[in-house]
């Protein structure tokens, strides 16, 4: 066994030139790239095509039903939709109807996922009974909230209200939005409970205990850990929410035809009823685009805050 | 110092019986009520597919009656084979789709760090804010010019359109689950990239990749608007068959239930019988 | 031939200019067991990783068998890493995880389960061929990161850290298998640990490694009596040796209001040093305990005293105020005493220094100053 005398190691001299610098060369870079270029072309092909075309139709003043009418007329059509102010109370509906959903659905499924949480007799089976307004299809449930629960004579809310004297209130006509918001509100619940139970159950426990110990009470823990931690899923389900929401289309469809009058349309209602039933095809190309840029807008400020709150420091967990 | 003498404890004989049992019954019987308070409406619309016409829209409702296999018959007569066939290609393929571009668009901004990530992933999900409507009337005048108006295989692209963003989001954080010491090891071991894929990462990825299947397949089957604006006889899915039902025969509401509740039924099983992998995949933003 | 040499070997932290591993050179011999250890963020795990291929060499070189293997991807370079946390593949069973390197060279069935049989054999695993690594206590899954290993019959091992996760008892236990695994298949092996306690009883060399500076590279014993500058002093032995600065005097150091003698040899030393000040370091079981009243000694009062069976440690600091530790605080001492309970808590005794070496440090730069 060899002995090494003690020296120290010699000082440094110059300092040791380094090889080629940290990073990826180009050709690994485009190498990694690779297997993202389908699907990224694809979407783009896809989503962007069409939507430079209704660009471009929203130029257009162009009405099917009347041939040989379509010709350029630049910015009138949003001119004309800038003072439709039909217009203006879809739009406001459709806030209403995203904004309104989301909050309540959120505020549900934080409810409803704190009963969730605990481990009783059953508790799949209620999980089970709860997820499935999620998973029957739209239209079909907006048809059994029209018939079997709003319908007026025969509907099931007027007959479990009427011992209070609840009247045949037709529900769809005097409340239209309301009515929609409903049917919304029952299929999107399910969802933000799952994210929400999702977020409850990944939350550490020993912090949970730290806090009890420290003399902290059930509605305190809830306030001061619970919550922050969740903050994260209520976001997550609040963007993906508003995200499919923006779109909805099958229940006013099939619950009030955006009736009466536009009370219950929203801007995808709205569109095609000018497209495919009023045959203007400029003009709600250019309803679209305007659609698009508030979307984006709003969206673009949620998103990046959601993703900073992502990346961003995570909870000491 | 002392010796101290350690004694055994003398076991008691009683069962103790946790406490907390018979303190969140009342709770519990809540979540029980509210469980089936959802669940209600889709319950009542199974029932009254059973029933007789006369039985389906009386007040007070009927509760009890004979039931009869009538109106699924009548509806399962009315063609709904084919569409049946439509929605069943549409939602396989259009899933399948997602999956082959999905898997490996996933892996580019998770594995192997692309720079930019955050803004693709940022892109992706803008295609999905999109209001479809904007687009429907050139997506209509584009797919006639092709040819491909009342055929199924629009609906199939515009699905995997549809379905892609969220797909590669929510397996762009199943494949981030994946230890990076595993690869390491893989690769000290002497496989390849692609071996490694293979051997480690897809089985440990599969129960995400089943999740995400799922959901698209629920998104794709429960779709309506494009369904509706793009098909007409040919190529019609269940949502529109079901829509054609309302139209056309008026107020049948024990035939509409029945119709319902079969156009719902594929999901919702497929959605009870893979629950947790549903659940599973729904959380992956607590992942990432 | 499984010679490794790093010819300052050197890598930089992704994004900054500091350097993980900074011009490191070390010649490990065939068969040799080396044992990489420092503080965490000393760069020994980065080291390792080098050398496995995990990490890249940016600047300077590694060599195994005399062949530079800059660039060469980790699976040519016949090496075999044991993870911290094992990195099992949780889908495979245990049999298929120490197989997999095999299967991807394409080795044969049959030989390539005779070579898993006799690994799990000598691990003791061969009953848990068929279980997925799920359903293994941690010491179980440390055998099949070992096992996966030892089937490659590789030119190296690589180990980073394998037994931190592993509670104290199974881990003096797995040492000692380890050690003895490798003596017999005289395998060179690169270990890392924070651990100076495995450092010392598993390698033939050591090398003790600070902000990704090599500090000394050499045998146990040889670190224990010669230690090169005042850090791989305090590092190595535990209880750390007492380090103080403490002011030259005529015949020796000044403590206090007392000297502290030193032999002519070492004042020499100081001399020609050159300084004026210089840390002293003393291990444990070179100081006395005085407890009769009115003996000699520094004055000192008892803090702590920690009774292990076999010996005990008295931890005391000295009375007199001006003699500063290395952190600036008053100088806190721990004396080894082969008896038990040497003194109460609050005591004032006398330590002396006993026979044995003073290890002198230069108070600036902390390299040893050779009498």
């Amino acid at each position: 066994m060899t002995t090494t005398t003690p020296t120290a190691p010699p000082p440094q001299e110059s300092p040791t030139p380094l090889h080629e610098p940290r990073g990826v060369s180009r050709a690994e870079g485009w190498r990694r790239r690779g297997p993202l270029l389908p699907a990224l072309v694809f979407a783009i092909v896809v989503t962007q095509i069409p939507f430079l075309f209704t660009l471009y139709y929203s130029t257009q003043s162009w009405n099917l039903v009347r041939p040989g009418s379509r010709e350029f007329n630049g910015l009138d059509n949003y001119v004309d939709v800038f003072r439709d102010s039909q217009f203006r109370e879809v739009a406001v509906n459709t806030v209403i109807m995203i904004g309104g959903t989301v909050i309540i659905s959120v505020v549900l499924g934080l409810l409803l996922a704190l009963l969730l949480d605990r481990q009783f007799r059953g508790r799949g089976i209620v999980r089970t009974l709860l997820i499935t307004p999620f998973l029957v299809t739209p239209v079909a449930g907006a048809l059994i909230w029209k018939t079997t629960m709003f319908d007026p004579v025969f509907g099931l809310i007027n007959y479990v209200l009427s011992p209070f004297g609840v009247g045949e209130i037709d529900w769809v006509s005097r409340y239209p939005l309301a009515a929609v918001m409903t049917n919304l509100v029952w299929q999107w619940t399910p969802f933000m409970m799952l994210l929400i139970l999702a977020g409850l159950q990944s939350m550490p426990k020993d912090i949970a205990e730290a806090a009890r110990v420290d003399g902290a009470g059930p509605v305190k823990l809830f306030r001061e850990l619970t919550l922050p931690h969740l903050r994260r899923f209520i976001e997550l389900g609040t963007v993906l929410g508003a995200i499919y929401l923006v779109n909805t289309f099958d229940a006013v469809y099939m619950m009030t035809s955006g009736g009466p009058g536009v009370a219950s349309s929203n801007l995808p209602y709205y569109i095609y009823q000018r497209a495919f039933l009023g045959f203007d095809v400029g003009q709600a190309a250019a309803m679209g685009v305007i659609t698009v840029i508030a979307t984006i807008a709003v969206s673009t400020l949620a998103l990046r805050l959601i993703f900073k709150s992502f990346s961003g420091t995570e909870e000491a967990a | 110092m002392s010796t101290t003498t350690t004694t055994r404890p003398e076991t008691v004989d009683e069962t103790v019986r946790p406490r907390r049992r018979t303190q969140g019954i009342g709770w519990s019987a809540l979540a029980w009520i509210v469980g089936i308070g959802f669940f209600f409406p889709v319950l009542w619309m199974v029932i009254t597919g059973f029933k007789q016409e006369a039985d389906a829209y009386t007040d007070p409702p009927t509760v009890f009656f004979t039931p009869t296999l009538d109106q699924f018959r009548e509806v399962l007569d009315s063609g709904i084979g084919t569409t049946l066939l439509n929605s069943v290609f549409a939602t396989t393929v259009s899933t399948l789709l997602v999956l082959l571009l999905g898997i490996p668009a996933a892996f580019a901004l998770s594995l192997r760090p692309v720079r930019k990530t955050k803004d693709v992933l940022f892109f992706f999900i803008s295609t999905k804010m999109l209001p479809v409507v904007a687009a429907i009337v050139p997506l209509y005048v584009i797919v006639g010019d092709i040819g491909l108006l009342d055929n199924i295989w629009a609906l199939v692209i515009l699905y995997t359109a549809m379905n892609l963003p969220i797909a590669v989001w929510m397996m762009r954080s199943f494949f981030l689950e994946v230890p990076s010491e595993l690869l390491e090891a893989a690769s000290m071991d002497g496989a390849s990239l692609w071996t490694s894929v293979r051997e480690v990462i897809l089985p440990l990825v599969s129960p995400g990749i089943a999740a995400t299947a799922l959901i698209c397949v629920i998104f794709s089957w429960n779709e309506f608007f494009f369904a509706v604006n793009l098909t007409a006889v040919q190529a019609q899915t269940i949502p529109v068959f079901l829509v054609g039902f309302i139209t056309g025969q008026g107020l049948y509401w024990a035939q509409l239930s029945a119709a319902a509740t079969l156009s719902a039924l594929p999901v919702v099983l497929a959605g009870w019988v893979a629950q947790n992998k549903l659940v599973r995949g729904l959380s992956f933003g607590a992942i990432k | 031939m499984a010679e490794i040499a790093y010819k300052k070997a050197s890598c930089a932290y992704a994004g900054a200019d500091k350097l993980a591993v900074d011009s490191l050179d070390l010649d490990i011999m065939d068969g040799e067991f080396v044992v990489l250890v420092g503080p965490s963020g000393s760069g020994k795990s980065t080291a390792l990783r080098m050398l496995a291929g995990l990490e890249e060499i940016d600047g300077g070189s590694i060599e195994i068998g005399g062949k530079n293997v800059v660039g060469v991807p980790s699976k040519d370079r016949d090496i075999a890493m044991v993870f911290q946390n094992y990195a099992l593949y949780p889908n495979k069973t245990v049999g298929e995880n120490m197989g997999f390197a095999l299967k991807m060279r394409g080795v044969p069935t049959e030989e390539r389960t005779r070579r898993v049989a006799e690994a799990a054999k000598i691990l003791d695993l061969t009953d848990f061929l068929d279980r997925k690594p799920g359903k293994l206590s941690g010491g179980q899954r440390q055998r099949v990161a070992m096992g996966r290993a030892i089937v490659r019959e590789p030119r190296v091992f690589c180990m980073d850290e394998p037994l931190s996760n592993l509670d104290a008892k199974l881990r003096v236990q797995t040492r000692t298998q380890i050690a003895a695994l490798q003596r017999r298949l005289g395998t060179t092996t690169v270990y890392v640990t924070h651990d100076q306690v495995e450092a010392m009883t598993m390698g033939d060399r050591v090398a003790v490694l600070r902000d990704g500076k090599l500090q000394q590279f050499s045998t146990p014993t040889d670190l224990y009596d010669h230690p090169v500058n005042a850090f791989v002093a305090g590092f190595i032995g535990s209880p750390a040796m007492n380090l103080m600065t403490v002011p030259v005097v005529a015949d020796g150091v000044r403590l206090g209001g007392s000297v502290l003698p030193l032999e002519r040899d070492e004042l020499a030393a100081l001399a020609s040093a050159g300084v004026d000040t210089v840390t002293i370091g003393l291990r444990p079981e070179q100081i006395g305990i005085e407890t009769e009243p009115g003996s000699d000694g520094f004055a000192a009062r008892v803090d702590l005293i920690e009774e292990l069976g076999s010996e005990s440690y008295l931890y005391a600091h000295l009375d007199d105020a001006d003699v500063k530790g290395l952190d600036g605080d008053a100088a806190s001492l721990v004396a080894r005493s082969a008896t038990r309970a040497p003194a109460r808590i609050g005591d004032s005794i006398g330590l002396t220094r006993l026979d044995g070496p003073i290890h002198l440090f230069h108070p600036e730069t902390g390299d040893r100053i050779e009498a």
